[in-house]
Formats: C-alpha cells, structure tokens, sequence
C-alpha cells in the first residue's frame, strides 16, 4: 500500500494538469451528497475529462486497492455519494459535453457530467423533449440521474431515466471499458447489462457516456390543483381523470406541506377553501375537447364527494406557480432538519399504506409533525417527519431510527419498496431486506463480484461483500 | 358602479420569444398565449372592489382575434360579469385600440375604466393615457393602490423615488403597476359558471372606428447574444483583464 501522498501523485499522472484537488475546501464540497450525516473524508478529489481517464482512474486504484467514490450533482439523498473512508472521488464536472445529437434516431449522447437541464435544454433548442424532470434538474448531472435510476415528476406518463437510455459506456470495476446496447431500439441478444448498471450507485462501475432518447414536446401543458377532503379518494379522482385523459403528473401533498410552501416564499394559496390534502394534475390541454373533459371529471369529482374546490392554470406563469406548491415543500422545510424518507407500493394501496405510517407515528410520537408528498400516481410517497424545535438532533434521530423500523414493517407488510427513487447508498443498505428477500441480496452480491472483483467501485454502498 | 375593465391576448410571459427569420416581427406560430399580466391585476382590481361593495358590474373587454374569448372567459371566471369581444385580425396599434375604447366607453358609461399600465408583447404604455385624453377623463397611471370614497378615486402611483397619491373625479381611468395586488387563481367552479356569463361580440366597423395603422415596423431584431464568461486563474490575472481588455480600473 503505497502513503497518502505517493497515491496523490499518482493520480496526478493520469488526468490533466490541475484535475486532482486535496484542498480542503475541495474534499468537504466534492466528498459529500445532499444528506448531511456522514462526515466526508475523502483521499483526493479527481476529474476525468474522457472514458480514456476514468479506466486508468479504475486500473490505478485495483492496483493501489483504494476505493472510489462517484461525484455527479452531489443532490442524492442516501449517501451514495459520499466519501467517509478515505477514497477517491471520481467528479464527474469536467465530463459535461453533449457529444452529439442523431435527429433521425430521436437521440442524443452526452458525457455522464451533463447537467440534466443543460440536456433538456439542449433537446427544447432543437425542437425535441427530454422528459425526465424533478427538483434537483439544475444541478443533477445525468451520470447520477442513471445511477439511481431518477424519477421525479413525470414518471406516470415518461418512466423513470432508465426508461430513456438507448446506450451507455460504462468502466468497469476490473477496468474494462464496454459499450451496452450500441443505442439499438431492438436487440435481443442475451442478458442486456445496460440495466445493471442504471440503478447500482456505480458500486458495477461508473457511467461515462449515454445515449438518451427524446421525444416530442409537449404542448399547452396545463395544471390543476384539488383539494381533497379524504385521502382515501385520491385514488378515486386519478381513475377518473385517467380514464379519458392522459396525464402527464399527478402529484399530491398534505396542507402541512402547502403551508411551509407559503410560509417560506411569495407564491399564494390556491383558493380559498382548506383541503387536508391535495392533487396537482398535469395533462396536455391540445383541444377545447380535452378541457370539457377535465371539467365533466371535475364536477363528477366534486358531485361524489371527492373533491371540495379546484383550480387551473390560466398561463404557463401560473402553472408554474402551482407546480411550486409542490416543488418547493423539500427545500421550505428543510430548515427543520426533516427525517426523511422516500417510499412507495402499488398505486391502489397507496391511501391505507400512508394512513397506517400516520397513526403508528403520531401515536408514539404525538409532537411530530409529519409531512407527506409524493408522486402518488406511481405510489411514491415522500415521508417527511419535521425536527420539534425544542428536542436535540441527535435525540431526534435516535427517535427517527425506531420510526424506520416501524415504516419499513408497514413497508414489507403492503409488499412495498424501502426507496423508491432515492437508492440505497448508505441510508437505506442496512434495510434492504425488507424489500429484497436475502436469496435475492446474496444474487446481487456474485453480480458484484463479476465486475467488481476487488472491491474498488464505490465501496460499502447499496450492499455488503 | 359600473367597472370597465380591457385586457388583451398576448404571448405568455413564460415563453421564450423568437424573431421570425425574416425580420418583420415575432414568431406567434404555435406560442402559448396568455391574459397580459398587467391585465390580470387590473382584473383583480376590479374584482376587490366588487367584492369590497363598491362595484357593482364588472364589464371586461378585449380587442383581438377570435382566440381573445379566451382572455374574456379567465376574466368572466375570476369575477367579471359580462364580456365585450372587439373581433378583429389588424394589428391594432395603442392609438386604435384607445379609440376603440373610448367607442366602448361611450356606450357603457363605467364610473372606473381599469387598465394594464402597458402589455408585455409591445410594451408601449400608451393606450390608458390616450383613452384618458380621448374620453376627457382624468387618469392615474402606475397605481400601486387605488380606494374609492364617494364621487372619487384616490390612486397611489409608483414614480421615481417615491410615491405620489392623487384624487381624481369619477368617472376615470387608472392603470395598474405590479404591485397593486397579487391576482387569484380561477377556479373550476367559476370557470363553470363563466360559460354562462353573456359575451357580446362587436368589430371596429360596427363601432365605427378606422383601425388603419399610423406606424410601420421596419425591423424586428432579436437582442445581442451574450458572450460567455471566462474564468481566471488569479487575482492577478483578474486585474489585469480589468485594466487592460476592460478599461474599467
């Protein structure tokens, strides 16, 4: 095992001059994720700019067995981006050119730094789509978005990211570099390992090149928001809507969760009336016909029961700022240090699930305030569970282990997923069993193994060797 | 009281705008449109002071092709009682469309004319202060506040800095600033209602007023592309450019 330094100035020989940071500065900003509860201690901080230096990154640290660790927008939430243990951090910032754009296939290649606005962009000025959206579009890059196969906000009309890779170059963990799929709509030509590698936090190896489908953009996208008086009819209004009308969101969030949005910014209420909770609804508003539609759902909604008041977006402004009510809630509340955790089960059983996690917490903890959201239409919820100003962190999050424990019983019980678009990381890796059966975690183990023989790739997270 | 409110059909705020390749305005094909938002708080306005007692109709007009309905229907939907449709395909300039609302005028007799302080597409400021002169009624432009007492309307202006508060005669016309109020959402309900509300259709020729052009475009240009910033290695070198390339120190 060679020191500190002697491993320094051997990385320093393989990417370009300046591209390996010890500052610091450096290793507290490129160590760390957007979950704040792992100290970052980090080797060295290096940035490749071509597949060509990720593969001699990977050879140089089999041969020095050090762990490395991959950098994209750092806005994960599990942890699968931090360095706690001395390792080197692949940032992916110098890897953010878009390669290329094959208007025939609908396709465009980028290198894995891409930011993921910087793709939607670049596909809107050339009169194409890319659909995969969420809060974190600025700063997320589209290594990471693969990695933990993102969601978001359109997943109930797009899918998730996995959804739109055509191919990818990947690195592997024994140095290898491969092309996956060579951006074929069809090709049935055995195991397709392109899906090993979305989804598995580069603990495989890392993403550096993808080819990302587009699609066509959508047109007159118009927004409602309802207020529900019962969450158990969320379900009810979104079968209603989708049986003649395509959506392209549906998402909801609970009158806590509005209310931080409101408190926290300069964007007002809906309307009015107050609902427990309420649905935000996305669809493509292209003909008069569409509209009668929504307004013949909506009274049936209202006539039922369902729904108490509901508004629509009259400009893409106000759209906007209906979207924010739902946006915003992560970033207006986290100046109370939330608990946080993203879950999810099949769509139907989504209203007796969340009723379930809502009485075992407020009845052992009556003084937490809880806020959910989610994207319900794909049975995603986002549990957050808001810090009492008055209990100490580390008593919080002790109180915040034992809730684990209870959601993830609920979890396993309604036969539901521990993290639904989060991944795993270090957050999630010690409850993973209450999703994959321990047959199934020993199976992902041997897939480690082939790729990874030495244990370099992003070590310690989503599983154990 | 009666209210008259104008609003107008223009090229959402959201969208990115784009110069036609022949230079002689600004590529309307497929654009999402939108009620101008200074309309929509003039709307607002209205709205407040009916639901404060002291309007009593709200009357909304538009000036524009047949799509402006659209406009009229938001504004049926968030509180106006009934709508006056000016169909027309010209390109109406500030002074037509003062003229043609002071035809409006002429036939309505509202105590307070509410109007945008400019639309964002042209951004001229121009057609409240010519109806006000046309009609011969007093006006107070850039309101951020607006009261009325009895045969009179208190209008608070934004003007460079402060604020000037003026009382003017009723009947009279006032334009609205940004921050005068925060416009509501329409809801599904009154969206509802709204198709029911009565919406008059009239043109130009029935009001009997030549909307002819007085102004020809000559050319539409997008702005200056930024150029792209740089980064410097050092203090140094960021002194330098400043002295050297920038002339700035």
């Amino acid at each position: 095992m060679s020191s500190a330094e002697q491993l320094v100035e051997g990385l320093k020989l393989l990417v370009d001059e300046g591209k390996v940071k010890t500052d610091r500065d450096s290793l507290v900003t490129f160590g760390k994720d957007w979950t704040k509860i792992y100290e970052p201690t980090p080797l060295a901080i290096v940035f490749p700019k071509s597949t060509a230096q990720v593969q001699a990154i990977v050879k140089f640290a089999n041969e020095n067995r050090i762990g490395l660790v991959p950098s994209g927008g750092r806005t994960g939430l599990s942890a699968g981006a931090v360095a706690t243990n001395g390792e080197i951090v692949v940032a992916f910032d110098s890897m953010n050119q878009i390669l290329e754009l094959n208007e025939n296939d609908r396709t465009v290649k980028c290198q894995a730094g891409v930011i993921t606005q910087q793709l939607q962009d670049y596909a809107e000025d050339n009169g194409l789509y890319y659909p995969v959206d969420f809060a974190s579009a600025g700063s997320s890059q589209l290594g990471g978005n693969l990695s933990t196969n993102a969601g978001g906000i359109k997943v109930i009309r797009y899918g998730m990211s996995r959804d739109w890779v055509a191919g990818l170059t990947v690195v592997t963990g024994k140095g290898d570099v491969i092309e996956l799929n060579k951006d074929l709509a069809k090709n049935n030509t055995g195991y397709d390992l392109r899906h090993l590698f979305i989804g598995a936090e580069g603990t495989l190896g890392f993403i550096t090149e993808a080819t990302m489908k587009l699609t066509r953009k959508p047109s007159d996208l118009t927004v409602l928001v309802l207020g529900l008086p019962d969450i158990s009819n969320t379900m009810d209004v979104l079968q209603a809507f989708q049986q003649k009308i395509d959506l392209t969101a549906y998402e909801f969030f609970s009158h806590q969760a509005m209310q931080h949005v409101l408190r926290h910014s300069d964007i007002s209420a809906p309307f009015e009336s107050e609902a427990p909770y309420y649905a935000l609804l996305e669809f493509e508003a292209v003909s008069d016909q569409v509209m009668d539609d929504a307004m013949a759902i909506f009274e049936s909604c209202v006539e039922k029961g369902w729904v108490v008041d509901g508004v629509i977006s009259q400009s893409e402004t106000q759209a906007n700022n209906l979207w924010r009510l739902r946006e915003g809630i992560s970033e207006s509340i986290s100046v109370h240090t939330p608990y946080k955790n993203d879950i999810s089960v099949v769509v139907s059983k989504v209203p007796a699930f969340l009723n379930e996690i809502n009485e075992v917490v407020t009845n052992h903890y009556p003084d937490f305030e809880i806020i959910w959201f989610g994207h319900i239409g794909d049975g995603n919820l986002h549990l957050n569970i808001l810090k009492p100003a008055d209990l100490p962190k580390e008593a919080f999050f002790a109180k915040c282990q034992q809730v684990n424990k209870w959601v993830f019983d609920i979890v396993e019980k309604y036969r539901g997923s521990i993290s639904a678009e989060h991944g795993v990381g270090l957050v999630k890796k010690d409850y993973l069993e209450y999703t994959r059966s321990a047959v199934e975690i020993e199976y992902l183990r041997g897939i480690k193994r082939v790729f990874d023989p030495n244990n370099i790739m992003n070590p310690g997270k989503v599983i154990d060797l | 009281m009666k209210v008259l409110v104008a609003v107008k059909r223009v090229i959402d705020y959201n969208v990115k705008v784009r110069v036609k390749p022949d230079n002689t305005g600004v590529d309307l094909t497929n654009v999402k449109m939108a009620m101008n938002p200074f309309c929509e708080i003039a709307v607002e306005e209205a709205v407040r002071l009916k639901e404060k007692g002291v309007a009593t109709e709200i009357v909304v007009v538009s000036i524009g092709p047949k799509a402006a309905q659209e406009q009229i229907r938001t504004a049926l939907a968030l509180g106006a009682d009934r709508g006056i449709h000016v169909e027309t395909d010209e390109e109406i300039q500030s002074l037509a469309a003062a003229k043609l609302l002071k035809a409006v005028v002429d036939k309505e007799q509202p105590s307070l004319v509410i109007l945008g302080k400019q639309s964002i597409d042209n951004d001229n400021n121009q057609t409240g202060q010519m109806l006000a002169a046309l009609a011969g009624y007093p006006q107070g432009t850039f309101a951020s506040e607006v009261s009325v007492d009895g045969d009179k309307v208190k209008v608070t202006r934004e003007i460079d800095g402060g604020l000037m508060t003026v009382s003017l005669n009723l009947p009279a016309i006032v334009t609205t600033d940004l921050r005068l109020n925060e416009p509501r959402y329409a809801s599904l309900p009154n969206i509802m209602k709204a198709k029911k509300k009565p919406l008059e259709s009239t043109t130009p020729a029935d009001l009997g007023v030549d909307v002819t052009p007085r102004l020809t475009t000559l050319k539409v240009e997008a702005p200056a592309q930024r150029q792209a910033g740089i980064k410097v290695a050092d203090v140094a070198e960021l002194v330098d450019k400043l002295k050297n390339e920038a002339k700035v120190i």
